[in-house]
């Protein structure tokens, strides 16, 4: 049995508003991660994915607040351990995160290699700007980047060894978790598949043990990652392995959001979101029942009134549904002939 | 568009600034209704009146009299005369007079004005006292005369005849005239300036002429640098390289320059208000031109454009179609911005002694600057200035805190 | 190694395209600043010298009196020359340093008049602008960061401020401080009864006639700066590398070290833009304090129809601000890498 590398128990967080407002964008989510695998999440934008990443960090600033769970790497609980504790032996060390944005992610006016001693520095590792420059130069290299990149301002690269040097810098303190919030999302197809691989072949080499890749674009997934989790207003509704959910999807919001993806292509995006008709709830005010009611074709009246607790499908699947296994196969099935006639 | 207004409305700062400018706005067209004197009438013969309600002294003498037995009438008379100060200077007098200080007590008004009776002596020199001191005791003097008298005051009539005086009637202490019964009575509630012209009247045409010239400087200034913006930005190529530069030109020379010397050549006598506000419009283009550009350029390839484009619909037609109703939101604002600096801009002018003429229309800077020649601000003549600058402060900070307020609506990342 | 030294030298290749193109950009805005002061005062119907003219010959009955000093006027300063001629000698002149003999202090040469003003506005007016600078970016960055009431606070007031005329501000300060509280002179740039040298009676004056001026300014510039950094900050709060530094670990000290270094730069720009009018409107808070710089030598210029002198105070201050203008753009240009990087594109 591998070890553990991320398990989170419960997580709830929220996010305050400017009106003083409470939106629990992550709602008692728990997921686990074990050493060299990988996890997918994905959903549509707003579905709360993104705030999950940057929950799963332990480390929280305003707008967004830590209310209850617990979040273990590598078997030790960093929920309960001081915020300045977390950022000094936790962040970039034991988890570590590429940004949605990876483009506009490192300081403009600041060269590579000294955002790079920031980093160091900061995890109280000392070490001189010698061996920092060493240590960077063998990774980069390792990575396939130039030297002469650490000598640079990110405004003389290209948007590719831009996101490159993100890598590079994030997995510098090889952390057991790697948190990847969309880190294609900006590019062209080329350089999407560059940095999967690029990802892989770092969990490959041992720079990091585990990741979590989050995307909206679910094809992507199922070429990365071992598991596939699908999130909707803030909750988990499907979890699965990766071939199982793409092409054999239980819950209805995955089963739409499969069916609403044809090419993943940039552009498309919006035609996408909408495929599934209607919008996510409020999570200002949840709804009482499954949240996924108000689109769900094959919501029923009990659907809006009681809540949804996730379901074992056996094999490690889960899914958040009232209907049975069966009762959902057979309402594709219908379906899918009537789509056909 | 119901639905950005409302959103606008909603912005406490827009709604701040809105409310402001149209209280302003209300006064200036309200206010001649009211009072229709010319703003530039002279009614004072004399500079720098203050404040207050002017009851004609002729008048009250016919009007109906009404006894009141007022205790503290007479207390406040004499303090009119007699304040700290006075007692002050007189006891000082005394003293150097060689009077004992232990002897005078200047909280006692009876003792005080007569020992100040029985010894001060117009002629008498007192060695070290300049000249003005000396002017000063005489006329204190003068004031304190008759002042714990009881007998009323005397009116006497000339006999036609004999030409000698004759009383006509005597006002007691006691005798008092309402306001309402007095024929002629002005309140100036700002005083007069230093040419006798009443402020408050001058103040609200001043402000409506500078606002007309906000207005027209801001309309010119907005029109070209939104026509040029327009052509830089959407025909590109060489026409933008040209306009580009020239804009380019006039942000870094300094407008105020060309706009000195512009408004020196013209000349005083055909400085009207219109052709100070045309030609601050005429140096002000330049921020707007360059804003519209760049928005202009952001909007060029967006997908609705190019479909117009492929639509074969005329350049014009996509101006007006697919880029003006995008930037109009800029545009306003960029309109009202000009509108408050062009009302600075007449201001500083006119401080210069380059403001339109002098004798057609008063302007708040023209008003700044008489009130500045005649040093109303040295001379503690409050009322002929700070209402002046209030005026003008409030105007541009509500003009710019509207334009905050649609910036935050327009562009949500400044909210916080 | 040897890439390495092909990078340092694309990037010290970009600064110099950066500084030549802005080399160019100086002398271009300076020909035509040059010219727009010759032409536009002669594209304008009237003659300047037959306005002075008649003003001086107010009075004077004999007609060829008035001739005959017309043409002594015209000569000199050779308005009845052809436009190309004129020009000439207008060029030549200002090279020599020579802007001819003032009108209204006849016959002090209007160079003379100048030099002693220009000392004076330069000392008082770069200093105030830098401090205002410095105060309202720093002010404006901590309303960023700090929110809440202090943001709350000085926000309304500085926009308050900011919309002041300079003038305003400056009529504000003397009342308070020097009609009612009586704490520094009401006029000038010294005391009346002292004559400029290095003594310290003379210095201690001219400090204290300083202090008024200096700070209308100053005020006033730290309004508009304030504003300036606070919407520059929060944007650069927002920034993306913000958030990946903070999880990567850097402590919010450092953050905030780089979120103020990047808002700050672009600030030197807006400065080296809006110069102009900073100083435009500074000229006119001289005017009230009867301060002795070009401010008041342009006020006296126009009371005093003096033509000589109001185009040669236009087209100095024009080279102080366009000046001013280069030197931040060369500094921006130093201290900001985005520049030389979008240049060696």
């Amino acid at each position: 049995m591998a070890n553990t590398m991320l398990e989170v128990h419960e997580l709830t967080t929220k996010y305050v508003t400017r009106f003083r407002e409470d939106v629990y964008a992550v709602d008692h989510v728990s997921l686990k991660v074990e050493e060299g695998k990988s996890l997918g999440i994905a959903g549509e934008s707003g579905c709360g994915k993104s705030t999950l990443a940057l929950s799963l960090m332990g480390y929280y600033f305003p707008p967004l607040h830590y209310m209850s769970g617990d979040i273990l790497i590598n078997g030790t609980n960093i929920s309960g351990m001081k915020p300045d504790d977390v950022r000094k032996s936790i962040l970039g060390r034991e988890i570590a995160y590429i940004p949605q944005a990876a483009m506009n992610a490192l300081n403009p006016t600041q060269k590579i290699i000294h955002f790079i001693e920031d980093v160091i520095l900061e995890h109280d590792l000392y070490v001189t700007k010698k061996d920092i420059y060493e240590r960077a130069r063998k990774l980069f290299e390792t990575v396939g980047l130039p030297a002469e990149v650490l000598e640079k301002y990110p405004v003389e690269l290209s948007g590719g060894m831009k996101q490159r040097t993100v890598i590079a810098v994030s997995v510098l303190l090889l952390p057991k978790v790697l948190i990847a919030d969309e880190p294609s999302s900006a590019l062209d197809v080329t350089s999407q598949k560059m940095v999967i691989k690029m990802l892989k072949q770092l969990m490959e080499a041992g720079f990091i043990s585990s990741m979590i890749f989050i995307t909206h674009e679910l094809p992507l997934l199922y070429n990365v990652t071992d598991d596939i989790m699908v999130m909707y207003a803030g909750q988990i509704v499907e979890k699965a392995g990766a071939q199982e959910a793409v092409f054999d999807p239980l819950h209805p919001y995955s089963k739409g959001l499969m069916g609403s993806i044809i090419v993943p292509e940039k552009g498309l995006r919006d035609v996408k979101l909408t495929a599934i008709p209607g919008v996510p709830p409020n999570l200002k005010k949840p709804p009482m029942g499954c949240r996924f009611a108000e689109r769900c074709k094959l919501a029923k009246p009990e659907c809006r009134v009681t809540s949804v607790p996730l379901r074992d499908a056996g094999n490690g699947r889960t899914y958040r549904c009232i209907l049975s296994e069966n009762e959902l196969r057979e309402a594709y099935a219908r379906e899918a002939f009537q789509n056909a006639k | 568009m119901k639905h950005t207004l409302q959103q606008i409305f909603r912005s406490p700062k827009f709604v701040v600034g809105f409310s402001i400018f149209m209280a302003i706005l209300l006064i200036v067209l309200i206010y001649p209704l009211f009072i229709t004197d010319s703003p530039l009438k002279i009614i004072g013969q004399g500079t720098f009146f203050p404040p207050g309600i002017y009851v004609s002294a002729y008048d009250s003498l016919g009007a109906p009299k009404f006894t009141l037995n007022l205790t503290d009438a007479a207390a406040k008379r004499v303090a009119d005369k007699l304040g700290d100060q006075e007692r002050a200077d007189i006891r000082d007098w005394l003293v150097a007079d060689g009077i004992p200080e232990t002897e005078i007590d200047i909280h006692n008004t009876e003792k005080l004005l007569e020992q100040w009776a029985q010894n001060y002596d117009p002629n008498k020199k007192i060695p070290g006292m300049t000249f003005a001191k000396q002017r000063y005791y005489q006329r204190l003097d003068e004031s304190l005369k008759g002042l714990l008298s009881k007998e009323g005051a005397i009116i006497a009539q000339k006999n036609t005849e004999t030409g000698a005086l004759e009383e006509a009637e005597i006002i007691n202490q006691t005798d008092y005239v309402n306001i309402d019964q007095v024929a002629s009575v002005r309140v100036l509630p700002l005083g007069t300036d230093n040419f006798g012209r009443d402020v408050l009247t001058e103040l609200v045409a001043a402000t409506r002429t500078s606002l007309q010239i906000g207005l027209v400087a801001g309309l010119v200034a907005t029109l070209i640098g939104l026509t040029l913006g327009l052509l830089a930005g959407y025909i590109g190529g060489t026409v933008d390289d040209i306009i580009n530069f020239v804009t380019n030109l006039f942000i870094v020379i300094p407008s105020f320059v060309l706009l000195i010397l512009i408004s020196y050549s013209v000349g005083q006598e055909s400085r009207g208000a219109f052709l100070v506000a045309t030609v601050i419009g005429l140096t002000a283009w330049p921020w707007t031109a360059r804003a519209v550009r760049a928005q202009v350029i952001s909007l060029r390839n967006r997908d609705h454009v190019n479909l117009s484009k492929l639509s074969g619909h005329s350049i014009v037609h996509i101006i007006l179609t697919d880029i003006l109703p995008y930037i109009a939101s800029y545009v306003i604002m960029a309109l009202i911005l000009q509108i408050s600096s062009g009302i600075l801009a007449e201001a500083g002018l006119s401080i210069l002694g380059l403001g339109p003429k002098t004798t057609e229309v008063p302007t708040l800077g023209l008003m700044m600057n008489w009130a500045m020649i005649y040093q109303a601000h040295v001379q503690g003549r409050w009322w002929a200035y700070f209402p002046v600058l209030m005026t003008i402060a409030l105007i541009t900070f509500s003009m710019n805190l509207m334009n905050t307020g649609l910036d935050q609506v327009f562009n949500p990342a400044l909210r916080d | 190694m040897a890439v390495h030294y092909l990078t340092v030298r694309c990037r010290v290749k970009g600064y110099w395209k950066y500084f030549l193109n802005k080399l160019g950009w100086f002398l271009v805005t300076f020909v035509f600043a040059f010219l727009l002061n010759f032409i536009l005062p002669r594209l304008m119907p009237g003659d300047p010298v037959a306005a002075i003219v008649s003003r001086l010959a107010q009075g004077m009955s004999n007609a060829s009196g008035v001739q005959a000093i017309y043409q002594q006027y015209a000569d000199l300063f050779g308005t009845n020359k052809p436009m190309l001629e004129q020009f000439f000698l207008y060029v030549r002149n200002v090279f020599h340093g020579d802007f001819g003999l003032s009108f209204s202090q006849y016959p002090r040469p209007v160079a003379d008049v100048l030099r002693a003003s220009i000392g004076w506005t330069v000392a008082l007016q770069f200093p105030a602008i830098i401090v205002g600078w410095l105060i309202g970016n720093t002010l404006g960055a901590l309303a960023a960061y700090l929110k809440g009431s202090f943001d709350k606070i000085l926000m309304p007031i500085s926009i308050f401020i900011s919309n002041l005329p300079q003038f305003g501000m400056a009529v504000i300060l003397l009342v308070v401080f020097a009609v009612n509280l009586k704490w520094f002179p009401t006029s000038g740039g010294y005391g009346f009864d002292l004559l400029p040298s290095f003594t310290w009676p003379f210095i201690w004056s001219a400090i204290t006639h300083y202090q008024l001026p200096f700070w209308s300014i100053v005020l006033i510039a730290i309004g508009g700066q304030a504003i300036g950094m606070r919407s520059m900050a929060i944007y650069e709060l927002n920034a993306d590398y913000v958030k990946y530094s903070r999880f990567m670990g850097i402590k919010d000290r450092k953050i905030i070290g780089y979120v103020f270094r990047n808002a700050m730069l672009p600030q030197i720009t807006g400065l080296a833009l809006s110069i102009g009018t900073m100083v435009g409107g500074a000229l006119v808070a001289e005017i009230i304090f009867s301060y002795p710089g070009l401010g008041t030598t342009l006020l006296s210029g126009v009371m005093g129809q003096d033509y000589p002198l109001i185009s040669a105070s236009t087209l100095i201050i024009t080279m102080m601000v366009l000046t001013a203008n280069f030197l931040l753009e060369i500094l921006y240009g130093i201290i900001d890498p985005r520049i030389k990087a979008a240049q060696a594109d």
